[in-house]
């Protein structure tokens, strides 16, 4: 069969299409590709847009995972969820999530590989404490933020001993101050991703630039702004992105240290989704949250692929 | 990037840094303090007694070696052919797999389920192997090819004319001259394999199978919530990564951010 395909590809070009015919002369040696990319394509077809299949078709049922035969209710499921004020809440935790984790991270993370390419003493131990939490399952860490944010957690008694007492709270057990921790947990593990990225591409730029600069008279404030800033623009498109889309991916964090609660305050549409699907068995109402949450990550994957096209900057 | 002339601000920048990264340690810090409150170390003993509990990590290996293995075996050849041979449609190709470099894997979390309750995957690695792979295929793919597009063509039009079949240059020259890619991908597929949680979560419930994100959970069971053995076991589970990472530092920072890189 892979035999088959290689003929076809060979012979086609030479047979007819105009188009064809000018590939042939620009490239007169290639030899037929498609044997060696059907792999891939075989595992993200066979298993992603299979799945992608299977999701929307089963949004339009009212399912619970189990009967043989569950009625068909058209787009009820999707009217369903617009008027789903969980829904709302959840797609607003994401975008608040993600405003807050761009801003935050990209401010430390510039800033630490800033100081780290400056003088330092220890600077490799600094670098270290920053990295490590990036190589830490979520999963892992969960239970000691939990156990870190606890009424009698390490948080609230060290604004005891600092005379702070009355901030003390029950911060993941109340609306108020669940997502700002969830929030400080994603910044916690992925800020050393942004320093790292951040502190290559400053690697990069010439130094015989920054110099001249402080002949000029620039101080530090003035080149970081003026130069260095603008140089790295290119990273941080690419980390607001990556941002982006693991923003609509957050599960792990929020499952694990607050359960998308106290009162849905910190429900994301992953652990909508999952606490729909399984632990309620409403399938067809999850895979109906499922394809919404598709269209959204697929308006991510065009915008990317935008940027992909322009060449300019790094393709993330 | 800073200048710090005098004394004084040179003191004064490494206080900036140091107050800035007292947050990030914190966690780790009472992630060891109270792993060692109570009974000491002997919590530490108690979770190592604990029956099977290497087969949380034996799991974890074998199913981010699987991973790896499958994602590079994939990645590497379509790559090639992306880059260096003829494909008719090549782009819409290759943006069909790109498109899945940002999908969920909690999209996928019905039609797997359904599908591993009828092929009897249930509790068996293939059950989080086979879309751990297929999640991870695509950046691989990404990163890949853009590494084989900036080796020059001139060089396998000469091994070409030369007689070269597209077998003998994949062989003797993709595979050696795109080993600095080939690391980021095993890094980042490691990394992803490992840490992941849903995957193992759905579809491995036996104790058996069960991966290493999973331990958490099994020790507050095990252990009737003692805050002390669970915090104990996330430390000796976060060790081998710990280990890992300073071992390899230059690669695992490489790695991680080659996609981002030019």
């Amino acid at each position: 069969m892979v035999n088959g395909k290689q003929e076809l590809a060979i012979t086609r070009p030479i047979g007819s299409s105009s188009g064809g015919a000018r590939d042939v002369r620009r490239h007169p040696m290639r030899p037929p590709g498609l044997p060696w990319v059907l792999p891939a394509l075989v595992v993200t077809m066979g298993v992603i847009y299979y799945g992608i299949g299977y999701t929307g078709n089963v949004s339009l049922f009212n399912w619970n995972g189990l009967s043989d035969n569950p009625p068909n209710i058209g787009i009820k499921n999707y009217q369903g969820i617009l008027a789903d004020p969980v829904f709302w809440q959840a797609l607003e935790h994401t975008i608040v999530f993600f405003v807050v984790v761009v801003v935050v991270q990209t401010a430390l993370g510039f800033i630490f590989a800033v100081l780290l390419h400056s003088p330092i003493r220890f600077a490799v131990l600094y670098k270290i404490i920053i990295f490590v939490p990036v190589v830490l399952a979520p999963a892992v860490m969960a239970p000691v933020f939990r156990q870190i944010w606890a009424v009698d957690g390490p948080i609230n008694r060290l604004l005891g001993d600092v005379g702070l007492g009355a901030l003390e709270q029950p911060w993941i057990a109340q609306s108020s101050t669940s997502l700002a921790v969830i929030i400080s947990i994603q910044v916690w593990e992925f800020t050393g991703l942004t320093f790292v990225l951040y502190y290559a591409a400053m690697g990069q730029i010439d130094s015989t630039v920054l110099e001249a600069a402080r002949i000029d008279g620039a101080g530090n404030i003035r080149i970081i702004l003026s130069i260095i800033w603008p140089d790295v623009r290119g990273t941080t498109v690419a980390l607001a992105m990556l941002t982006a889309i693991g923003s609509l991916k957050t599960f792990d964090i929020p499952y694990l240290v607050t359960a998308g609660g106290p009162n849905y305050s910190t429900e994301f549409l992953g652990t909508y989704i999952f606490r729909i699907s399984i632990p309620q068995a409403h399938v067809g109402y999850g895979a109906a949250l499922s394809v919404l949450l598709l269209i959204l990550a697929l308006t991510m994957a065009i915008m990317l692929q935008a940027r992909g096209r322009e060449k300019e900057g790094p393709a993330v | 990037m800073f200048e710090a002339r005098g004394r004084l601000a040179k003191i004064g920048l490494q206080l900036v840094v140091t107050l800035m990264v007292l947050p990030f340690l914190f966690p780790l810090v009472a992630m060891v303090a109270g792993s060692l409150s109570g009974q000491g170390w002997g919590n530490y003993a108690k979770v190592l007694a604990v029956p099977g509990f290497a087969l949380f990590f034996r799991n974890s290996a074998i199913i981010a070696i699987s991973t790896i293995v499958i994602v590079y075996v994939v990645s590497l050849p379509a790559a090639f052919g992306f880059s260096k041979l003829h494909i008719r449609k090549k782009e819409f190709y290759f943006w069909l797999i790109l498109v899945c470099i940002t999908l969920p894997e909690v999209v996928l979390l019905a039609p797997l389920f359904v599908l591993a309750s009828q092929l009897g995957l249930f509790n068996t690695y293939w059950a989080v192997v086979i879309p751990l792979a297929a999640l991870h295929v695509p950046f691989a793919v990404l990163l890949t090819r853009n590494f084989v597009d900036g080796i020059p063509d001139e060089l396998f039009e000469a091994a070409r004319v030369d007689g070269a079949s597209s077998m003998d240059i994949f062989w003797n020259m993709v595979i050696p001259l795109s080993r600095p890619i080939a690391a980021a991908v095993v890094i980042f597929t490691l990394l992803a394999s490992w840490n992941d949680y849903l995957l193992p979560l759905v579809f491995l419930q036996d104790p058996t199978t069960e991966t290493i994100t999973l331990i958490p959970q099994y020790f507050v069971g095990e252990f009737n919530n003692d805050q002390t053995k669970v915090l104990a076991s996330a430390v000796i589970t976060a060790f081998p990564e710990v280990v890992a990472y300073l071992l390899l530092q230059r690669l695992f920072e490489r790695g991680l951010s080659a996609g981002a890189l030019k």
